[in-house]
Formats: structure tokens, C-alpha cells, sequence
């Protein structure tokens, strides 16, 4: 199995490069890729077409498809905005930041009997993770926006997000505000007004 | 220094961000210049007192001095007539720090002041007719004045991250605002007026002390962002304990007004004519009640397009009377509140089609729990 070796990511499509090497192999190396997403050095200028932001919510950007083996994308949370629980159904998911700060928080499984609160395990600021399981993350900042990278392999449409008082789940679809620096068009109607710059 | 440049947009921007600057100096920019300059950068700097020579910069649009010292704002700021967006973020600025007249920059769209040391919002804000967006976030905010309602352009209102322990109804009167932010403060309840933003898109209220939601937030219809988590939201029904029964002069008013009794203002003391005024009627459509001052708080448990139990809260006329989903408050018990009407067919009315969908693609709303 040839590795893609220490090599430092020096851009984005540099990185990008090295991931579809990694992923030309059937077997994946969790730690390698860890390795690669956290040796890049954030470049904003780099990822600045890819970073749209929105007013009401974080917006998920795709940036590559990772030759139907992964899925590279960039998320971008304005002041406040919130995921829901949720979990990544079986896929293993690689986060980074580009930018700001991010607050995670690991929930155990709730027994699909029992009701009442959701238990947390930990919650920690994030630089980078590499997570299974159920979490929710937050830009809890009420004065920068926080940008970041997350890959997802295998990619996933759909997945379940988790009512905390209860452990009630739900599935939902996951869609894409932008693909490759491309606005989607989905069901708004409305203007997004997007007042924000990523200095 | 090559700072100045024309961005993708057009506009001729001053970028001065991350120069350890003190002061800032326009000398090497020639006149000619200087009256093109639409965008000011000047974050991430060590200015602690705002530089007057900003002011030379006559067709100024937009300002960003965030990250800085600053905590006073000269009153020459007033002779950026043109300028629209204002930023100045992570500052040392509170309500002192203004010009008197600095409500009357009436072209400012944006002002964002988060991170700072606000205690209230200062009154030269609510001067500002074309506002359209505010965001105080991060600040020490305790309270939001009822003089809001002047913003009547305000499309977005950030105020999350403060102490502010309640809203005023004053604040359903902004008829345009699309999102409003409360989250991370110290709110215990939604006033039931805020129904009647029905411009909202976005509500964000995690993270606050709100024990359950006024019934009247239903008829948001276009909101497709609510956010409650955090919040001591009751789980299971609760009967309030603190029903006081109706006074005899309470007594009497509902007799009048659920009898038709006639009367002319001439036939009554004044101050009972307007008492009978105050009158509300009870929601519950079998019920031709009215209430004045003595009512049940009763909590309905609402299913949230399938998905959320809500609690919502109903005022009715007394603990005898039916809420408008048909149970009866006594007959709760243990049970979590099952209504006679399906609880996905009263979301449907209310939140229209069940084919509309949010961005995420899920029909009915993004609800963050």
C-alpha cells in the first residue's frame, strides 16, 4: 500500500491532490489522513470562493467529490449559528478550522426506550477532530464567524439529528448551499443578504 | 504603501488591517485619492482613540475599525454623511462613547458594535430611521428599549450574548425584520406580540431561562429557524397552581359581556366603561367566554411538524374551560396532553403546506433542539 508520505499540503489544491491519492486505496489510514488535513495551513484566499456565508444559518460548501470516495467541504457559521445533534451514519468525519473557533459537543447514544435529556460526554473547543458518533457544533462567538474544513468519507446524503430532551431522532437530507464556489439553487425565494468577509 | 486597490465589486479600497498602527496617517494619499475611498479597513490595530483624519475621507461608505482600544468616538464621525456600514467590533465602547448628533447619519444601514461594553442601547441609535441591521452581540445589554420600534427599516437584529432578562412588545412593531437574535440571555418569557413579526425568518432564542412559548408563536408561519435549546422548557404538563379566582367586580364583567347586557358609557363610571374594554375573549372557540384579569395559564404540548413537543401557553377564561385543540386541563394527569385535534393537522394549518421546504431540504422547520 503506497502512502502519500509527509507530504505538507502547501494549498488547497494541493491537498486536495494528496487526499485522492489516499483514497485510491481501498483501505483508508484514519491517522494519515488526520495527518494531511491538520498539516495544511489555512490560506484564505485559497478558500475564500467556497466560504459563502449565510445570515440565518451555517451553510455547507462543497469542494470536492473525492471521486465518489469522499466528500470534501467547507463550512461557513456566521455569529451564533448552531448544528443540530446529529450523527454521520457510519462515515468517518475529519474536521479542521480555517478560521475562528468551533465548540463541540460529544452526546452518548440514547436508548431508543428511554426518554428524557440527552447525555453529553464532553465538550471541548476544536482545532481539529476526527469523530464517530453523535455531536452537535457551535460558533458560540458573538463576534467572529468561523470557518471550516470537513471531510466525510464515505460521502453521505442523509443522516439523523437528535432532539436533546427527549433522544427523539429524525432523518434528514442533507443539501449543499454551494458546490465548487457555485451557488446551489434551492426552494428560497427571499435575497440572503451576505454581510460578512472572511479578513 | 500599495494599500489602496479596487476590489471584485469596484469599490476603491484603504486597507490598513494588521500594521500595528497607532494613529492613522493620510498624508501619503493625495487628495484626489482620498475622495475616492468608499472602503476603510483599519482592524486588528493598537488605536485607542479614533483617528480624526477618518473624516477626511468624504465619500466614505464603509468603516471597519474592529479589534482596536477605542472608546470614544469623535463628534467630526458626523461628517461621514455617505457612509452606510460601520463596524467596530471587539472595542471599548459603550452608550457614552457617541456624538449627540450621531443620529443624524442618516444613511447608516449597518452599525455592528459586538463585542464592546453596552450597557443600553444608546438613544442616538433609535434616530437612525434606515437602519437595517444591528448587531450589539457580546455585550452587556440588560435590557432592549421599547423606543426600538423606531428602527422601522431593521431587517436584522442581533442581541445574543447579553443580560438582557426581557422583551418588550414594542418590538412586534418592526415589521420588516427577517432575524432576530436573543440567544445566550437571561429571557423568561416571549411576549405573545411578537406573533405579529411576520417578516421573521429566523428567531434564535437558545440558551435563555423560557419555561415554554405564548401559543401565539404558531402563527409565525414564515419562520424557518427556531432555535430552543438550553432553555428549562417544561417537559410535561404542568397545572398552574396559581389560579386566583375572579374578583366579583371580574365576576360581573363577564356576566355583562358574555349576556350582551347594553349599556351606553353614560350608564357607567368611566373607569368601569373601560375596564368592560379591557375584555379578552377566551381562545377557545367552543367557549363565548371572556376574561379580564382572572385566567388559567394552561400549557398545550404541540407537535412541531412531527418531530418537537413544544409547550406552549394558552390563557383561558378558568380551569373548567377547554383549550382550542379540545382537551381538558384536568383530564391531563400523567399524560403527556394528546388533544382531540391531531396534532399534525394543527401544524399543517399553521405552517402551511407540508411540501415547503427549508433550506435543508426537510419539509416544515429547521427546529434546533
Amino acid at each position: 500500500m503506497e502512502q502519500a508520505g509527509l507530504v505538507k499540503p502547501e494549498t488547497l489544491d494541493g491537498l486536495i491532490k494528496i487526499l485522492h491519492k489516499i483514497f485510491e486505496n481501498d483501505i483508508i489510514n484514519v491517522e494519515e489522513v488526520q495527518n494531511i488535513m491538520e498539516a495544511y495551513a489555512s490560506k484564505p484566499q485559497e478558500w475564500m470562493k467556497f466560504a459563502k456565508f449565510d445570515q440565518y444559518r451555517y451553510t455547507r460548501n462543497l469542494v470536492d467529490e473525492g471521486n465518489g470516495k469522499f466528500n470534501l467541504m467547507i463550512l461557513c457559521w456566521g455569529e451564533g449559528h448552531g448544528s443540530s445533534i446529529h450523527d454521520h451514519t457510519d462515515s468517518h468525519c475529519f474536521l479542521k478550522l480555517l478560521q475562528g473557533q468551533l465548540k463541540e459537543t460529544l452526546f452518548e447514544w440514547p436508548d431508543r426506550k428511554a426518554h428524557g435529556d440527552m447525555v453529553q460526554k464532553s465538550q471541548r473547543i476544536l482545532k481539529e477532530t476526527n469523530s464517530i458518533g453523535l455531536h452537535r457544533v457551535e460558533n458560540v462567538s458573538h463576534t467572529e464567524c468561523a470557518v471550516s474544513l470537513h471531510l466525510y468519507s464515505p460521502p453521505f446524503s442523509h443522516c439523523q439529528t437528535f432532539d436533546q430532551r427527549t433522544g427523539h431522532r429524525n432523518t434528514v437530507r442533507m443539501t449543499f448551499w454551494s458546490k465548487f464556489g457555485e451557488r446551489t439553487k434551492l426552494f428560497n425565494s427571499f435575497v440572503i443578504r451576505e454581510n460578512r468577509h472572511s479578513a | 504603501m500599495e494599500v489602496l486597490h479596487t476590489n471584485n465589486e469596484g469599490n476603491q479600497v484603504l486597507n490598513l488591517s494588521r500594521l500595528h498602527l497607532f494613529e492613522l496617517n493620510l498624508d501619503q494619499i493625495e487628495d484626489g485619492q482620498r475622495n475616492r475611498v468608499q472602503r476603510l479597513y483599519l482592524t486588528y490595530n493598537s488605536i485607542a482613540f479614533f483617528p480624526s483624519s477618518v473624516c477626511l475621507l468624504p465619500n466614505l461608505e464603509y468603516l471597519d475599525i474592529s479589534n482596536n482600544a477605542i472608546s470614544v468616538l469623535s463628534d467630526d464621525i458626523t461628517r461621514l454623511t455617505n457612509l452606510k456600514t460601520f463596524v467596530a467590533k471587539n472595542n471599548n465602547l459603550d452608550e457614552t462613547s457617541f456624538p449627540k448628533f450621531f443620529g443624524s447619519m442618516q444613511n447608516l444601514q449597518t452599525l455592528n458594535f459586538s463585542g464592546n461594553r453596552f450597557r443600553e442601547i444608546p438613544v442616538q441609535f433609535l434616530k437612525l430611521s434606515r437602519l437595517q441591521s444591528l448587531s450589539l452581540g457580546g455585550n452587556r445589554l440588560k435590557g432592549i428599549p421599547a423606543e426600538i420600534e423606531h428602527l422601522t427599516r431593521l431587517e436584522m437584529l442581533y442581541l445574543g450574548g447579553n443580560m438582557i432578562s426581557s422583551i418588550p412588545p414594542e418590538l412586534a412593531n418592526l415589521g420588516q425584520l427577517r432575524c432576530l437574535v436573543l440567544c445566550d440571555n437571561c429571557i423568561q418569557s416571549v411576549p405573545p406580540q411578537l406573533s405579529r413579526l411576520h417578516s421573521l425568518l429566523s428567531l434564535s432564542l437558545h440558551n435563555n431561562l423560557l419555561k415554554f412559548l405564548p401559543r401565539e408563536i404558531l402563527s409565525l408561519v414564515h419562520l424557518q429557524e427556531l432555535s430552543l435549546r438550553g432553555n428549562p422548557l417544561v417537559v410535561r404538563f404542568v397545572k398552574d397552581m396559581t389560579y386566583n379566582p375572579p374578583s366579583l367586580l371580574e365576576l360581573a364583567g363577564r356576566t355583562i359581556k358574555s349576556r350582551n347586557v347594553l349599556y351606553l358609557p353614560s350608564d357607567l363610571p368611566a373607569s368601569l366603561s373601560h375596564y368592560l374594554d379591557t375584555a379578552s375573549k377566551c381562545p377557545n372557540p367552543k367557549c363565548a367566554g371572556v376574561y379580564f384579569d382572572s385566567c388559567v395559564r394552561h400549557i398545550k404540548f404541540v407537535d412541531f411538524c412531527g418531530k418537537f413537543r413544544l409547550p406552549l401557553m394558552d390563557y383561558l377564561c378558568s380551569p373548567e374551560c377547554t383549550s382550542p385543540c379540545g382537551c381538558n386541563p384536568q383530564s391531563h394527569g400523567e399524560s403527556e396532553g394528546e388533544g382531540d385535534v391531531p396534532a399534525t393537522r394543527l401544524q399543517r394549518v399553521l405552517l402551511g403546506s407540508p411540501l415547503s421546504c427549508n433550506r435543508f431540504g426537510e419539509a416544515g422547520l429547521g427546529l434546533l433542539t
